[in-house]
C-alpha cells in the first residue's frame, strides 16, 4: 500500500531511467567517439529518458570513472577544445550483458503488464 | 522596458550549481561547472541565438543546478548523530571542545572550509581569552603597575584594572570567549547542514 502512491511510481520510474540511460551513453559511443553535448542532445532525443539533460555530465564521469568509456581532447572548428568519449573493452562488454538482461527483463515485464484479465 | 543581461543569467545558474556541488571534491566540482558551461556555449551556438529566450530554454532543459549536483555524488553529507554529538560537544567548554573537534574533523558531513570555520569559531575566542589570562597573570605578578606592554596586540582595549579581584573587562572577555565561542561554532556548523540538507531535498524532489 505505502508504495502505490504516485510518488513512488514516479520515483521508481526516474530510478529506472537513471539505470538504463548509462548504457544508452555506452549504445551511442558503440559507433565511435562523441563529445559531451553530442550525447546529451541525442539522449534527450528519446522520449521520456532525460529529464535534465545537466546531469548527464556526472554520469559520464562515473562512467569514465568505472572505466567504462574514456576521454581525449580534440580541437573543434567552432571553439575550444572538446572532450570525447569512447568505448573501452570493458564498456563493451558491460555494454552487451546489459543487452542481453534488457531484453529478458523487458519481455519479462511487458508479459506481465500485457496479460490483462487472463488466467 | 528592461534588458535582461544574458550573461547574468547565465552567471547566476553557474553559481547555483558551484554552491550546490559544494559537498563535491574542489577538481570534480570545478570539472563538473566547465562542462555545463561548455555545454551552454554550444547549446546557444547550435540554437543559433543568444537572446534571453535561448537562453532560458537551454537553462531549463539542463534543470536546476541542485539536481545535477545531487546526480554528482550519492551525498556523502548525509549528517546524523556524529554531527549532532560533534555540536553538542562543542558547545561544552575544555573537555567538549577536545571530543568536539575529532568529531567534527571525523565527519564527512561538512567541507574542509566548514570545519575549519567551525572551529576557528569555536577556538579562536578561547584563544583570546587565553592570552587575557596571560595579560593578567603577567600583570598581578609585575603588580608595580606598569602594565607589561606585551599584551599580544590582540586586546587593544583598556587593560582593565587587573590583578584587584573585580571583573574587569579582561575578566570578562576570557569569561564570554569561554562560554561563547563553543556554541556560536555549534550554531554555523548547524545551519551548514541544513543549508545542504534543503539543496538535498530540493534535488530529490
Amino acid at each position: 500500500m505505502p508504495c502505490m502512491e504516485p510518488g513512488g511510481t514516479r520515483n521508481s520510474l526516474s530510478q529506472l531511467r537513471r539505470g538504463a540511460v548509462e548504457y544508452c551513453v555506452l549504445a551511442l559511443l558503440r559507433g565511435g567517439e562523441r563529445y559531451g553535448f553530442e550525447l546529451v542532445r541525442k539522449l534527450s532525443e528519446v522520449d521520456g529518458l532525460v529529464t535534465s539533460e545537466g546531469t548527464i555530465y556526472p554520469l559520464l564521469t562515473r562512467l569514465r570513472r568505472d572505466r567504462l568509456v574514456t576521454t581525449f581532447w580534440r580541437e573543434s572548428e567552432t571553439g575550444p577544445p572538446r572532450r570525447y568519449y569512447q568505448l573501452t573493452d570493458g564498456g563493451r562488454e558491460a555494454l552487451a550483458g546489459f543487452t542481453e538482461e534488457w531484453a529478458r527483463f523487458r519481455n519479462g515485464v511487458d508479459g506481465l503488464l500485457m496479460e490483462e484479465g487472463t488466467r | 522596458m528592461t534588458i535582461v543581461h544574458t550573461d547574468k543569467l547565465v552567471r547566476d545558474y553557474l553559481r547555483r550549481l558551484e554552491r550546490a556541488a559544494a559537498p563535491l571534491a574542489p577538481s570534480r566540482r570545478a570539472e563538473l561547472v566547465a562542462e555545463i558551461r561548455e555545454h551552454i556555449d554550444d547549446a546557444l551556438l547550435t540554437a543559433g541565438a543568444a537572446d534571453e529566450v535561448a537562453v532560458r530554454n537551454v537553462l531549463e532543459r539542463l534543470g536546476p543546478p541542485e539536481e545535477i549536483a545531487a546526480a554528482a555524488g550519492p551525498s556523502q553529507r548525509r549528517s546524523g548523530r556524529l554531527e549532532l554529538a560533534a555540536m553538542i560537544a562543542l558547545a561544552v567548554p575544555f573537555v567538549g571542545w577536545l571530543v568536539g573537534v575529532v568529531l567534527v574533523a571525523a565527519s564527512r558531513a561538512w567541507t574542509g572550509r566548514e570545519k575549519v570555520v567551525g572551529i576557528a569559531i569555536c577556538l579562536v575566542p578561547v584563544f583570546i581569552a587565553g592570552l587575557g589570562f596571560v595579560a593578567v597573570g603577567a600583570e598581578s605578578s609585575a603588580e608595580v603597575g606598569v602594565p607589561v606592554g606585551t599584551a599580544p596586540g590582540t586586546l587593544p582595549e583598556e587593560h582593565g584594572g587587573g590583578g584587584d579581584g573585580g571583573l574587569g573587562p579582561i575578566e570578562l572577555v576570557v569569561v564570554l570567549g569561554t562560554f561563547l565561542g563553543g556554541p556560536l561554532g555549534a550554531v554555523y556548523l548547524g545551519s551548514r547542514l541544513r543549508r545542504t540538507a534543503a539543496a538535498g531535498e530540493l534535488a530529490s524532489a
